[in-house]
């Protein structure tokens, strides 16, 4: 019975139960027709969603305040670099992805550096960060598609029995990262300056390291998802992450995380994820005007997120 | 600057700028308020901006012509630029705005400074500005219209919409609705988003697709085709008639199915170079010409048989563009006149 209580006092419960409930709902309104071929899609672009909200998730844990901005950007330039150094060729598959992580390496040195050496808040900072990147992609290729490698292509739209092999690499690092949350020091210090960063300095822990550590790795996260996305889509576009910043932060929040910090899950994200995406099919398929779709998704997403912030709250 | 070194300087290029026709402009400085530059097409506008300005200010047509591009697409932001650029002196602002009618204020200020103000692409309302629009509508009853041609037995059709809630969203698709209530064979099975980006439109059509029954058509609005595209072969689903718009990724998928298949399809949009156009007209205006408020952009359209031309003139990764020219916009004046 108390494993049963505690299994529905979970934060991630209601993005899944929200989820499975939309993906219902499109399925009965097409008399079934589809339903497990919408469920694959789902999947294949909640992957995305899921890369980058893991990078932010940990961000947002620190604490009020810390949220990275220049998730699309970072993504948008790792794209394009490892795109045009590949150029097309197999062989540079593994090449490449190193220096979209570089990238991404590089974005959240700077992030660190202008948040702790200037004392810019994180919010300011990684918009402000987010500008200088969009150029330095504008400047480096201004949009140009340059075709992926074929098996990088194929990789990241292979499927197994419906389900895209990417996912389940996803989902593998989202189970490696479960354990980093909450099994490693790094992962236990990232909770505990988000519950109080004073008294995390005090008891001795390595804040301004965990944080830097932090933010490179919310970087490299976004960059890998710019690589995979550029791959998936046939190259990688001025606009591709466009979408990514308000989502990544949805996807955490929606996924049961605290936005204040120091309280956040992993499970949540794909459930959240799978939401999102399921939630834009739903009312596609429902047919309705734009107006009624975007009010729609406010009003649900609201619904969703106060049903599970007031578990949260009464749980404490 | 101070006032002297800045009649000094006026003096000096009247003194070396004399080319005879253009006299008249010769002293007149031009400016470009750009809200936007995180796509293919507006970098395409600004660099056709920029050739078509460095050759007029070269040859003496105009004293300057400079490209100003706000960081984040607010309507205020663009606001305060104008009211700077009004600071500043300039005879001309050529604006694509934000808003049609979130500018109007500071667009209002700016002609009472004596500020020529042409809009286009994304035009203002304000009635003391000149209008350079696109008439969207008829573009979204073109693309219909070609279907028709292709498929007499008509068929059920998927609808790619842009941003909603922009005015060229609703114009296209009203275009397209219209066109469709005129040819009744052909039914909307489907409506979605794609915001103009591949990705956006690849990433709602593979979620409406395993919905919808089978498709013989997509009406779109550009930049969405090549992601559509993916989405159908994605699904393997059979390929359907794809209307593109233009973009150098959709136009080179195009011209793989038409080699590998006989592909057929057609591509219209607006030719980024419209910044050019709008450029002559501004020049004629300070020139002193007689230019109506409102003026039509032509459409740049890529067939079947001009499809090799076509992608010829785009720059990879770009959109088919072409740059217009003083006898251009002088033919666009008297053909609105």
């Amino acid at each position: 019975m108390k494993a049963i209580t505690t299994f529905f006092r979970q934060p991630w419960l209601f993005a899944f139960a929200a989820a499975i409930a939309v993906w219902i709902a499109t399925a009965a309104f097409t008399q079934g027709q589809g339903a497990g071929e919408v469920l694959s899609v789902a999947f294949t672009f909640a992957t995305f969603f899921v890369i980058v909200a893991i990078g932010q998730m940990f961000v947002v844990t620190l604490g009020p305040g810390n949220v990275d901005l220049s998730i699309p950007a970072t993504m948008t330039l790792a794209g394009t670099v490892s795109m045009k150094i590949m150029d097309g060729l197999n062989w540079m598959i593994l090449p490449g992805y190193l220096i979209a992580v570089a990238v991404g390496v590089v974005v959240g040195v700077l992030n660190v550096g202008l948040i702790r050496v200037l004392r810019i808040p994180p919010i300011i900072a990684t918009l402000s960060s987010s500008f200088i990147i969009q150029s330095a992609a504008i400047w480096y290729n201004r949009g140009l598609r340059v075709k992926p490698p074929t098996m990088l292509a194929d990789f990241t739209t292979a499927k197994i029995a419906g389900m895209p092999i990417l996912a389940l690499l996803v989902i593998l690092i989202a189970a490696v990262m479960h354990v980093v949350l909450n099994r490693t020091i790094y992962g236990r210090t990232v909770i505990a300056i988000g519950q109080n960063a004073r008294a995390a300095r005090l008891a001795g822990l390595e804040v301004n390291r965990v944080r830097f550590l932090t933010y490179v790795m919310c970087a490299v996260f976004a960059a890998s998802c710019g690589y995979v996305l550029a791959g998936f889509s046939g190259g990688a576009a001025l606009n591709m992450g466009q979408e990514y910043l308000l989502a990544s932060v949805a996807v955490v929040v929606i996924g049961g995380t605290s936005v204040a910090g120091g309280f956040s899950n992993i499970p949540g994200l794909w459930g959240a994820a799978l939401f999102l995406f399921l939630l834009v099919t739903m009312l596609n398929t429902f047919g309705l005007g734009a107006g009624v779709r975007l009010l729609l998704t406010g009003l649900i997403i609201i619904a969703v997120i106060t049903l599970a912030g007031g578990s949260r709250s009464s749980e404490r | 600057m101070t006032p002297r070194i800045t009649a000094l300087s006026l003096a000096l290029l009247a003194a070396t700028a004399m080319t005879p026709a253009q006299a008249d402009t010769s002293d007149k400085r031009i400016a470009l308020s750009n809200n936007y530059a995180g796509n293919s097409w507006r970098q395409a506008m600004l660099q056709s901006w920029e050739k078509v300005a460095e050759e007029a200010v070269g040859e003496g047509v105009v004293a300057e012509a400079d490209a100003f591009t706000t960081a984040e697409n607010q309507v205020t932001e663009q606001a305060a630029q104008i009211q700077n650029l009004i600071l500043q002196g300039y005879d001309a602002i050529v604006l694509n705005a934000a808003s049609p009618e979130g500018l109007n204020g500071a667009v209002r200020e700016a002609c009472d400074a004596g500020v020529t103000v042409v809009s286009f692409d994304g035009i203002v309302t304000e009635p003391c500005a000149w209008r350079i629009a696109v008439d969207f509508k008829q573009m979204g009853k073109d693309e219909v219209s070609f279907l028709a041609e292709q498929l007499p037995e008509g068929g059920s059709l998927l609808e790619i919409r842009g941003l909603a809630g922009v005015f060229v969203d609703d114009e296209i698709s009203a275009g397209i609705h219209e066109g469709v209530s005129e040819h009744p064979d052909f039914k909307i099975v489907g409506s979605v988003h794609g915001d103009w980006a591949q990705d956006v439109a690849q990433k709602a059509v593979a979620g409406i697709l395993p919905s919808l029954p089978e498709i013989n058509g997509v009406v779109t609005q550009g930049g969405d085709g090549y992601g559509a595209a993916q989405a159908f072969r994605a699904a393997g689903r059979d390929m359907p008639i794809i209307v593109m718009g233009n973009r150098h990724d959709e136009l080179t998928w195009w011209k793989e199915q038409k080699d590998a298949n006989g592909y057929v399809t057609m591509s219209v949009s607006i030719a980024p170079g419209v910044s050019t156009l709008a450029f002559w007209v501004a020049q004629q205006i300070l020139d002193g010409a007689d230019v109506p408020k409102d003026l039509t952009v032509p459409f740049l359209r890529i067939d079947q048989d001009n499809l090799e031309d076509g992608l010829a003139n785009t720059e990879e990764g770009g959109v088919a563009n072409i740059e217009y020219s003083l006898d251009d916009a002088k033919e666009v004046i008297s053909a609105a006149q």
